[in-house]
């Protein structure tokens, strides 16, 4: 027998060993939305060290970009193919939960402890008191502003709405005496995903709500339009052109010293800033946090809580594993070493590691422990909600949430009240009709 | 009687033949052939625009089996639905700019390279390079150059004096004008390939005799180039046109991590939302079936037009 085909023979005969000894291996599918390499380093290393202990049992883990999830998801439900794990959004949890799809992750929660876990996070997709969705983690949004401009301007932290325009106003200035605004009071994203994420805050934070009881939109109440005159307050004092800005310009416009105040920031930003911001002004004496205020209507601030569930998928093949796994994943060491890839952001959802000294003397933690503090007081004071939850019994009555959001009929109202200069109410009636619409063909109210 | 006729080969061998009763007919036989291509051709093109009509007659979901029978409920929705009105008229706004501007970008780009002066095999190339650009890198690239805090485009243009601030150019106002400023930017290379193409191929005698007709360079584009490249150019307008309005991808990554969403909502982005954000495949099939047929009576008033100029 010739090298070559000796060479050709010793390969294949590799190749099929190693398939042989893969295809026996039970593979957990895992999709998630962390797409920071620094997350998906650690989220890797901690299913490698998954696997080294459960011969046998291989993780596939994914990162999907936000856009793609929820129609992954349903693409994979409807080919009877999902996988085991998929994070998505507390709503996708509860109306998947409500399709019959999940199944409960009650054994994970036993094994991290039930007292052990943030009350808050526990009411993620609870139905009937079982755990449908865990949080992977939990990280609030902050109304974050440049602390040295308000202090030299003299601002106090608002309370309502109406002290957050009167900072606004104060802190949108012409610095250098040209006549141009050279800082812009605030800075608003005004994508779908993020409007409908503020529109969700500001109703809970005016005491209003989405839809009342029989699914019926309550878009013309009084307080959703109060909301709508506070928007085009607000949009006043942001940069022109602010409805192109998504996510992550609004951090520009912050840390790049274009606008003074952000109001949809969250954790990750500490780390934007320190990347980019000139160095002197790195930390948090710069860049501070207040409270939300509320709207004339509300008598408690609100902010939207970014946590998006584990959900674990009944037909997938291979959920014990799945289930063994997540134990795995929030023990302490290997949750901890998750968190720390962006600790401002990812608030631990159990309360050991919160209290545990290697997670505060992490050194990003300390820099910006004021940002975590404030993000610990929505969670204990439940003002922090998931997107579009105003009730937490709204995560099980409203499986439509989901759709809503998709469909963008928010941000049009939104858009048409500051953008085209539409009267509130008029903007609220044309959304309210639209909604109706929406609800009427997918059957949650009769009209 | 050839020797051929007595079915011997030029080479001598007699090659087997069936008997005559297992012989079928030429045309049985020519059919039998066709058959897999036609199956294929069933199978992957008409069964889903089939299905695709089938399902505008339902209410369903998008991922669900569940579906109810709604007879013309989905077309009439969008007789009354501003939204899908308001699509419509971007979607051409979009479309027919776009179409405009790279043919004209892209004839006077043929032209040009159908000059001889130094360099040009290299400008040929580079010419093409934003067509072979994957349109998700095109739009990352632009929406870059474009930013309103760091792009370079607003650097330039504060630079030059001719604004006091930045241009958001992924707001209301902007939004429009980038898109089309950036389907532009790809797709003229289209154009510009099969002008340039046809113009190798008019005879240099009609230029001579232009001139000495006395024939100036505009006269000479108008009176002879434009007649020429008139069959290439139904054929790229044609093309265009069916490309551009169905567009999908562009608009749709221009509006990703911030863009007023808004204000480039075409009929196929919306199309796509009501599909898989509001999880309405019916709704979603019936704007598929009234782009296509709004795209078929487009194209045949286009044919018929053309055949009439071409009688004239």
């Amino acid at each position: 027998m010739s090298l070559l085909a000796r060479t050709a023979l010793a390969v294949t005969a590799g190749l099929f060993a190693a398939t042989s000894a893969s295809a026996a291996d039970k593979v957990v599918r895992v999709w998630h939305t962390e797409t920071e390499p620094q997350t998906i380093k650690a989220f890797n290393d901690i299913a490698r060290k998954f696997e080294a202990k459960n011969p046998g049992i291989r993780i596939e883990a994914e990162g999907l970009a936000w856009g793609d999830l929820e129609g992954k998801i349903m693409a994979s439900l409807a080919a009877g193919s999902p996988p085991e794990l998929s994070h998505g959004q507390p709503i996708t949890c509860t109306s998947l939960q409500a399709k019959g799809l999940l199944a409960p992750l009650d054994e994970v929660v036993k094994a991290v402890g039930e007292n052990n876990i943030w009350d808050q996070v526990k009411r993620v997709c609870n139905v009937g008191g079982k755990q449908y969705g865990l949080v992977h983690a939990a990280g609030t949004s902050l109304l974050i502003y440049r602390k040295d401009l308000a202090d030299k301007a003299g601002l106090k932290p608002p309370k309502t709405w109406n002290d957050l325009l009167a900072n606004a106003k104060a802190l949108t200035q012409d610095t250098n005496g040209d006549g141009k605004i050279d800082i812009y009071g605030i800075t608003l994203p005004g994508d779908n995903l993020f409007v409908n994420i503020i529109m969700g805050e500001l109703t809970k934070a005016n005491g209003a709500q989405l839809f009342d009881k029989n699914n019926k939109p309550m878009l013309t109440d009084k307080k959703m339009i109060e909301i709508l005159e506070f928007w085009r307050e607000l949009a006043k004092y942001a940069p022109p052109g602010w409805e192109g800005h998504g996510y992550l310009q609004t951090f520009q416009n912050l840390y790049g010293q274009k606008a003074a105040m952000m109001f949809q920031g969250y954790g990750r930003g500490a780390g934007m800033i320190e990347k980019f911001a000139p160095k002197e002004m790195a930390n948090d004496k710069t860049f501070d946090v207040w409270v939300k205020p509320h709207g004339p209507s509300g008598n408690a601030p609100a902010a939207q809580v970014d946590e998006e569930p584990w959900m674990l998928f009944k037909d997938a093949k291979n959920t014990k594993e799945a289930v063994e796994f997540l134990k795995f994943f929030y023990q302490d060491d290997n949750y901890l070493e998750y968190i720390r890839t962006v600790p401002i952001h990812f608030f631990p959802v159990t309360k050991s590691l919160r209290q545990s000294e290697s997670y505060k003397n992490t050194e990003m933690i300390q820099r910006w422990k004021g940002w975590l503090d404030a993000q610990e007081q929505y969670l204990e004071k439940d003002w922090g909600k998931p997107t579009l939850i105003v009730e937490w019994s709204d995560m099980n009555d409203k499986p439509y949430l989901m759709e809503v959001l998709g469909s963008g009929i928010l941000r049009d109202m939104v858009m048409d009240v500051v953008l085209e200069k539409t009267e509130p109410q008029k903007a609220a009636e044309k959304a309210q009709k639209r909604l109706e619409d929406l609800m009427k063909s997918k059957g949650y109210w009769k009209g | 009687m050839s020797a051929l006729d007595n079915h011997e080969t030029l080479t001598g061998a007699v090659p087997r033949m069936a008997p005559a009763r297992l012989r079928l007919p030429e045309a049985v036989t020519g059919i039998l052939l066709i058959l897999p291509a036609i199956a294929l051709l069933l199978a992957l093109t008409c069964y889903p625009v089939l299905y695709g009509v089938w399902i505008s007659f339902f209410n369903k979901h998008s991922f669900f089996p569940q579906q109810t029978f709604v007879g013309l409920d989905n077309y009439l929705f969008l007789l009354r639905d501003p939204q899908f009105w308001s699509a419509v008229w971007l979607g051409c706004v979009y479309s027919v700019s776009a179409i405009v501007l790279q043919i004209v970008l892209g004839v006077g780009a043929a032209v040009l390279l159908n000059e001889i002066f130094p360099g040009r095999n290299i400008l040929r190339a580079v010419v093409i390079f934003p067509y072979v650009v994957p349109t998700v890198i095109a739009v990352i690239l632009w929406k870059w150059l474009l930013n309103s805090q760091f792009g370079l485009v607003n650097y330039l243009i504060e630079q030059a004096g001719l604004v006091d601030q930045p241009i958001s150019f992924m707001g209301k106002d902007w939004i429009m004008a980038s898109l089309i400023l950036v389907s532009v930017w790809q797709f003229f290379p289209f154009v510009v390939i099969g002008v340039l193409a046809r113009l190798q191929t008019v005879p240099g005698e009609l230029y001579e005799a232009a001139h000495v007709d006395g024939a100036n360079a505009f006269q000479r584009f108008i009176h002879v180039t434009l007649p020429q490249l008139k069959s290439v150019l139904f054929v790229i307008v044609l093309l265009r046109s069916i490309w551009m309005f169905t567009k999908f991808d562009t608009p749709w990554l221009m509006i990703q991590g911030g863009g007023a969403e808004t204000y480039i909502r075409t009929l196929p982005v919306y199309t796509y939302m009501r599909t898989f954000a509001y999880y309405e495949a019916g709704l979603g099939s019936a704007m598929a079936v009234v782009m296509f047929l709004a795209l078929a009576v487009a194209t045949a008033c286009y044919f018929r037009i053309w055949q009439r100029e071409e009688n004239l």
